[in-house]
């Protein structure tokens, strides 16, 4: 995923507890390439539905978008 | 993909709806969202460079002039002074250029990760452009693409039109000599606007129209009470008539109509085409992007998603009922917040308030009483005339009236539509009204600034429960 809106690594922590909260695994935040990769069992949870968790809302800070399905 | 080329948000047109789209997706993002504008033409669009500001400069330009030889008030001798219509216009032009400057040009240098192109985009696939400027052709891809190219001036083919020449709403603004005789082919609101202002400064106008109202789907009591103050002041509408062709004798040019009553010719120093405004679509390959779209424009949902879910669209190009330059800023910001908050909001066209700017002004929000009625079954309206409205009375501005529409059941105001002074600046009390489901007893229950002409919507509003010839000053 592309990650919009981090600045530092208290961003990157809170990204990834709002991943992780909502069911990803494996998560890993890149700051420098404002970059997250997690997996998912996508018959709970589909990468776009990933989208719209609270740490991306529209109230949020950070933004993000679906670059790669594997 | 080459990664030098590729960018998380690519925009299509730089005028009001893509600067808007750009910086909201910058403010979403924090700026970290890489935006390529591609565009070509004068930075701003229609709106600062060919349209509303341009035309509001000559619009009020021409308002000074006719308020100097018609005061209105007895003891006021009205005096009629020199146009100087090159200082006009050379005055009117620098006022575009500052404008463009200071709301677009200097806008960019706030946002270094938005980066501009020259050049126009044609789609290759579904994710990239081929963009051919100045500087040869470049490839760019996106993730997210908004399409926001505008509209163009349109010009309907005619016989000998291109080779007696006429000027549009776009290239009116390069003319130094003020016509003696104005013939305008269409008289909507840019032919109404322009007709005025030219009138007002020395030419002599006809405004040669097919249909009998002044513009499309406005109520026609309204379209009547304009075109008749219109008429006036000396501007000569020419309705029911069909260009048949253009050509030119002894020097001047001359439009050969047709109509019941047979053909007729009108002579003119110079030809205005306001035939409405065409959405600009062509040579964008939109095929290969898989974005449907038609000569109306672009087909969007409510969302302004296209048939193809990564490109949005927004503004003038899109198939939609106005083009106005505030809905297509509002439409680009609101696209951007779609993409990058995945939401789904859309704009309720019943609520977009539009505007001639003629004297008196028109303006309009939501629906006629035919619109509605043929829409959910049934309608009540009341209108006044604007002389009921006691500063029209010390304004001496007669010429106008009120409108407005309820839902005949729920009472709540469905559309309001004037026609006199100031209409555009407080049309904004409709907007509440219908987005708020107020009903015409809300609108009477709240106090307005007397003596206002914008105090006719209240009048208005009473007159759907007595005769306001009855009632005494300000009373509720």
């Amino acid at each position: 995923m592309k990650v919009f809106g981090m600045t530092c690594d208290d961003c990157v922590f809170t990204v990834s507890n709002g991943l992780k909260s909502a069911g990803a695994t494996d998560v890993f935040v890149s700051l420098e390439n404002g970059t997250a990769s997690a997996v998912v069992d996508d018959s709970v949870l589909s990468p776009q539905d990933l989208l719209k968790i609270p740490v991306f809302g529209e109230k949020s800070h950070y933004k993000a978008q679906v670059r790669k399905v594997e | 993909m080459n990664l030098g080329e590729e960018y998380d948000l690519v925009i299509i047109g730089r005028g009001a709806a893509a600067f808007s789209a750009a910086i909201k997706a910058s403010e979403l993002t924090s700026g970290q969202a890489s935006i390529a504008m591609i565009g070509y033409g004068p930075l701003g669009g229609t709106c600062v460079n060919v349209g509303c500001v341009p035309s509001k400069y000559i619009i009020e330009a021409a308002n000074v002039h006719q308020a100097q030889i018609n005061t209105r008030y007895p003891g006021l001798t009205g005096v009629r002074t020199e146009v100087d219509f090159p200082a006009l216009m050379e005055s009117l032009r620098e006022a575009v250029l500052e404008e463009r400057r200071t709301k677009y040009s200097e806008v960019l240098r706030s946002y270094a990760n938005i980066k501009v192109f020259d050049g126009k985009a044609t789609f290759t696939d579904r994710n990239t452009v081929s963009v051919i400027g100045e500087n040869g052709r470049k490839t760019i891809s996106g993730y997210n693409f908004i399409i926001a190219t505008g509209s163009s001036a349109k010009v309907n083919k005619i016989q000998g039109l291109q080779e007696a020449g006429f000027l549009t709403s776009e290239t009116v603004w390069d003319i130094n000599t003020l016509p003696k005789t104005l013939a305008i082919i269409g008289g909507g609101f840019i032919g109404l606007e322009l007709g005025q202002s030219f009138s007002r400064l020395g030419s002599s106008v006809k405004i040669i129209k097919e249909h009998s109202t002044v513009t499309a789907g406005i109520e026609p009591e309204l379209g009547e009470a304009l075109m008749a103050s219109l008429s006036g002041e000396g501007i000569e509408f020419m309705t029911g008539r069909k260009v048949l062709r253009v050509l030119i004798r002894n020097g001047k040019k001359v439009v050969v109509t047709s109509a019941s009553s047979g053909n007729e010719e009108i002579e003119a120093d110079e030809i205005l085409v306001a035939s409405g405004r065409t959405p600009n679509v062509a040579s964008l390959g939109l095929d290969h992007a898989g974005v449907k779209f038609s000569e109306r424009g672009i087909a969007v949902n409510g969302s302004m998603m296209t048939s193809n879910p990564d490109i949005f669209a927004a503004g003038d190009v899109v198939d939609q009922k106005y083009k106005l330059e505030t809905l297509a800023a509002r439409e680009g910001a609101m696209v951007a917040s779609n993409m990058f908050n995945h939401t789904d909001k859309s704009i309720p066209m019943d609520q977009i308030p539009w505007a001639v700017f003629t004297e008196p002004q028109f303006a309009s929000v939501g629906y006629t009483e035919t619109e509605y009625t043929l829409r959910f079954g049934k309608a009540e309206s009341r209108t006044i005339p604007l002389e009921s409205v006691p500063k029209a009375r010390i304004l001496r501005k007669n010429h106008g009236m009120f409108k407005i529409v309820t839902d005949a059941e729920t009472q709540k105001v469905v559309g309001i539509h004037v026609v006199s002074p100031y209409a555009a600046e407080f049309i904004i009390e409709g907007v509440y009204a219908i987005k708020y489901g107020l009903t015409y007893n809300d609108i009477i229950e709240s106090s307005h600034i007397f003596p206002t002409v914008a105090e006719g919507i209240k009048l208005a509003a009473q007159s759907f429960t007595r005769d306001i010839s009855k009632m005494s000053c300000c009373m509720e």
